[in-house]
């Protein structure tokens, strides 16, 4: 009851100010005439009582005081006149208040997009049901060893997914390729998801024979189904096959994991689901190919070393399953993780990276605000001592200024904040699009928390030691001289938080650096083929298609003669996977005259199926032997292939490749002849050549070599070089396709620049955030010091007057201010530079051909730096060397 | 003269003025005039700390405080105590001659 009546009370003091302090007067000034009649009546003269009376009113005065100070409402005016005050204040000298809310905002923008990416990828819980009970196990697993952990792994229920599977989805329009997963039947429930509609897939359906269905996504329901909810039941024909559909997910829903999609490939949404099709008899499938990422959720009670334990048990028996002999070092190293580090694993490192690099900025961004106020509270000495001469206590100053520094810091949030829902949007655009969860990142109401708590704790770190000082004056001091000037240790400290500026921009900045030099030296590398002028497409019938081989054969003859027939076209080929395009084919093989050990895994061999014209078209040199004819394409034609220039070196050194055999790892003969050499191509990436796991690469003509065990993929990609605008040609081959045969979708249209553009996404990507936190760390750098040193020459300009007035030319000023200027930057660029020494080590995974400490990246960066230091300090070493010493010697 | 009253401890004050308005509702004044006269001139209030006292002895909702005409036809804040407030009296007051007896204890025990 109390409290409510305290609360009224104290309202009512608050709005009806008037009339409050009317009453009080009233009961106060009562209470002094009762006093005076009492006196009089004891006897006293009028003259006396009344004259006591006026001295008890003065402490009445205080008494006024004292009681209102000590309500709870006297605290909401004291903030409430601080913060008018504040606003007031800041409101007349714009120039500060404008670079300290820009400086403020810049920094605490960066933060809060940097931190809604680390909060909804690395803090948030997965979007599953008790996603503290999920694993990943790590490595990849074929389906047959999946099988046998469902059935003889106690810890925790497993299942499996494939991402990448591609099907043709026909008969709903234009035909085109759909891009999906491939799960085990448990997964969705295994996750604890729930589908929108329908149902999702039940345990026994990845078995052969109840395995022809289909899950959609919420975005692929909405574009072909026209988001009917009828659509449940219905049948579609994927790829030749018929599958029911049987539900559909919610918006937004996809497993999209950085660690498991195939690097270098830019990852499509997942388009549907389909069930595994586990089935012992397809040894090939079972045990040999499409190795799966596997998760688990354990069972109540199961910790997850017990899980790793029983995992780490049964995996020699596992290895013993496979119907061929599989290396020792199969999942030796494999073990459970929880699913949260397993899904987000790489990606953290680089958002870490980054958030360090948020933090700097602010760093910088509080030393530039600190420093102006520093600057600032030397000019206001004779208003504070003015304070503390009309009774303002010690702690009542710091309150007051310690609330400039929070409005400061509310509108440097609040700009923040708007520059951080822009800069997010733009990070989301930018960053690779496998990046866990990062449709979902949005502004929601943790980071603004977060926004509002750095914002509060930054301004209590740049506006507590300012204020204190200020607070601290001598009045005596400060109201006699009437001079502003800070003292030495003002000065020190300001000087010293312009080096710690500098300092921290070189880091950034050479960081910045590096990954500009790396991304440069990315675009240097000679891929070993030219890609200008060259269009590719994908072209992708039915693999059922190609099962009568013939008839895929003259599907793509006639296919390259129609397009050679283009106008504009020079020469048209057709490739399994293109070089840079994150697809990769390669096989186990053996090769002549290079022995191995029948326990040592064979050695991996890319391998790249092409039409005769491809070498050409591409412009890949042929350096010995001779290129395929037409006459290799034929299915009857005796097996052959070319080998790239650093294989032949590789296995036959020294030798001339020509003429010698090589086969898959399986085969007993030496099935195919090695019949020229060709230069060197980067299939993987601009960085490396090939994966790590690839030893080597080779061509095989298409159509050649069945009884070599060459697959005879049906979707190709069409390379065509022409002279003529592109998106005609575009048109020209979707027309040729269609007429050809209208059941074939074309997709992945683009030109080979393109390509190989796509293929340094990531780094450059990379690249440009930190470039972005650069040019901040710049600005701001250069803002901060040109504060300090504006403030630097406004202090001295009484000295400088005298100078001048003493003979000084305007050079020595100059000389004077720059050469203050030069001596902190030097020392700013040294420290900067061996932190940049220790710092940049963590660049290292991102770096290409760089190294962390590149010299050349160094002495530019410092270079840079010292000369943007120089020129801010210079523009107010101008100013200095104007002044007119008349003016100077007044001014104080 | 006499002990300041600022040597009272605030809770001793307020109980003070509790049971100044338990005997009759009175003004500020009053209140002061009163506690002098009942204990005979040993404690003297000076206004600041009576007027902080009732200020916080109404926004705890232990006294009520009224305007009123008084003998001289002028307004007066008048004070009566609540029931709240005879409460704490009556709490305090027994809490107090625990405390004085044991205090009493103490300085006699030879």
């Amino acid at each position: 009851m109390s409290l409510f009546r305290n609360f009224a009370a104290g309202l009512r003091s608050l709005f009806r100010k008037n009339q409050v302090d009317r009453e009080l007067d009233e009961e106060l000034g009562g209470y002094l005439e009762m006093e005076a009649a009492e006196k009089m009546n004891l006897g006293m003269s009028r003259k006396d009582a009344l004259r006591e009376v006026r001295l008890e009113r003065g402490s009445l005065e205080v008494t006024r005081e004292t009681l209102r100070a000590a309500t709870w409402e006297s605290v909401v005016e004291t903030c409430w006149q601080d913060l008018r005050f504040a606003a007031r204040i800041l409101r007349k000298s714009p120039g500060f208040t404008i670079v300290a809310v820009l400086t403020l905002a810049l920094g605490i923008g960066a933060d809060t997009a940097i931190f809604s990416l680390v909060d909804r990828i690395l803090l948030q819980p997965l979007p599953f049901a008790q996603p503290d009970q999920l694993v990943a196990i790590t490595d990849w697993y074929p389906q047959g060893a999946l099988v046998a952990m469902r059935a003889n792994l106690h810890s925790m229920e497993v299942g499996a997914y494939w991402e990448g599977q591609e099907l043709n989805l026909i008969g709903h329009g234009e035909p085109v390729r759909l891009y999906g997963t491939v799960v085990s039947a448990n997964l969705f429930s295994l996750l604890g998801v729930r589908p929108e509609i329908g149902r999702t897939f039940s345990a026994d359906e990845d078995q052969p024979g109840k395995d022809n269905l289909v899950i959609l996504s919420h975005a692929l329901w909405l574009q072909k189904f026209g988001g009917d909810a009828n659509v449940i039941g219905h049948w579609v024909t994927l790829e030749g096959q018929a599958r029911q559909i049987v539900g559909v997910m919610p918006t937004g829903f996809q497993l999209a994991s950085a660690t498991h999609s195939t690097p270098m490939r830019r990852s499509t949404p997942v388009q549907f689901w389909v069930p595994l099709h586990l089935d012992p008899r397809v040894v090939g499938a079972y045990w040999g190919s499409n190795f799966m990422p596997v998760i688990g959720r354990l069972h109540p009670g199961v910790t997850l070393e017990q899980a790793h334990s029983e995992v780490r048990a049964y995996i020699p028996q596992m290895r013993g399953m496979f119907p061929w002999k599989m290396p020792e070092s199969l999942w030796a190293s494999s073990t459970v993780i929880p699913l949260q580090e397993g899904l987000v694993g790489s990606v953290s490192m680089k958002l870490l990276l980054l958030f360090g690099a948020t933090v700097f900025v602010l760093m910088i961004a509080c030393v530039n605000v600190a420093n102006l106020l520093l600057a600032r509270s030397v000019t206001r000495q004779k208003e504070i001592a003015m304070r503390a001469a009309l009774g303002a206590g010690r702690w009542r100053i710091y309150q007051q200024l310690l609330t400039e520094s929070l409005v400061l810091a509310t509108g440097g949030a609040a700009f923040g904040l708007l520059l951080a829902v822009n800069g997010l949007r733009w990070l989301k655009r930018i960053l690779p699009a496998d990046t866990p969860q990062l449709a979902s990142v949005s502004m929601n109401w943790r980071v603004m928390a977060f926004t509002a708590g750095i914002a509060l704790f930054t301004g209590l770190v740049y506006g507590t030691f300012p204020a204190l000082h200020a607070s601290r004056i001598d009045i005596n001091e400060s109201l006699k001289t009437g001079s502003q000037r800070s003292t030495v240790l003002t000065h020190r400290l300001r000087s010293g938080l312009a080096v710690a500026e500098v300092a921290l921009g070189i880091v950034l900045v050479i960081a910045a650096g590096l990954l500009v030099k790396s991304l440069w030296e990315l675009s240097q590398v000679n891929p070993g083929f030219r890609s200008d002028s060259v269009l590719t497409a994908r072209i992708t019938p039915n693999q059922s298609f190609c099962a009568d081989f013939s008839r895929c054969l003259s599907f793509y003859s006639a296919l390259l003669d129609r397009t050679r027939g283009v106008p504009g076209v020079e020469d048209a080929a057709v490739v399994n996977v293109l070089p840079l395009s994150g697809r990769i084919n390669a096989f186990a093989g053996d090769l002549e005259d290079h022995p191995r050990d029948p326990k040592d895994p064979a050695p991996v061999i890319s391998e790249t199926i092409i039409t005769p014209d491809y070498l050409r078209l591409m412009g890949i040199p042929l350096l010995r032997g001779r290129e395929f004819t037409s006459g290799d394409m034929r299915p009857d034609a005796p097996p052959v292939a070319l080998v790239t220039a650093s294989t032949a070196r590789k296995f036959w050194p020294n030798q001339n490749p020509i003429g010698k055999h090589l086969k898959r790892a399986w085969k007993s003969q030496w099935t195919t002849t090695v019949v020229g050499v060709t230069g060197d191509v980067n299939e993987y990436s601009l960085a490396s050549r090939l994966p790590s796991f690839a030893d080597g690469a080779a061509y095989v003509p298409y159509g050649n070599g069945a009884g070599a065990g060459v697959p005879r993929p049906a979707e190709m990609t069409l390379v065509v070089r022409a002279t003529n605008n592109f998106s005609n040609l575009t048109q020209e081959v979707r027309n040729v396709v269609s007429n050809l045969n209208a059941d074939v979708p074309v997709t992945e249209i683009r030109t080979l620049g393109t390509v190989v553009s796509e293929s340094v996404d990531t780094p450059r990507s990379t690249m440009w955030l930190f470039s972005a936190f650069a040019l901040l760390a710049l600005i701001l750098g250069a803002l901060g010091i040109y504060g300090v040193f504006s403030h630097y020459v406004t202090e001295r300009t009484h000295e400088i007057g005298i100078r001048v007035a003493l003979g000084a030319k305007s050079n020595d000023i100059l000389k004077l201010v720059v050469g203050h200027g030069l001596k902190l930057t030097l020392i700013g660029t040294s420290i900067g530079v061996m932190c940049a020494v220790g710092f940049t080590r963590f660049l290292s995974s991102l770096l290409y051909a760089v190294t962390p400490t590149d010299p050349l990246t160094f002495v530019i960066v410092s270079f840079v730096l010292t000369c943007v230091a120089l020129i801010a300090s210079y523009i107010p070493a101008r100013r200095a060397a104007r002044v007119d010493p008349l003016v100077a010697l007044r001014y104080e | 003269m006499s002990d300041k009253p600022s040597d009272l401890v605030q809770g001793t004050l307020d109980m003070l003025i509790l049971k100044t308005l338990a005997l009759e509702p009175i003004h500020g004044y009053g209140i002061s005039v009163r506690i002098e006269q009942m204990s005979k001139g040993v404690f003297r209030l000076n206004a600041g700390s009576l007027f902080l006292a009732i200020q916080r002895l109404e926004r705890d909702g232990l006294i009520d405080g009224e305007w009123k005409s008084t003998e001289n036809n002028r307004r007066a804040r008048y004070y009566t105590l609540t029931a709240k407030g005879r409460k704490r009296l009556d709490s305090e007051t027994r809490e107090w001659g625990r405390q004085v007896a044991a205090i009493g204890r103490i300085l006699e025990a030879s």
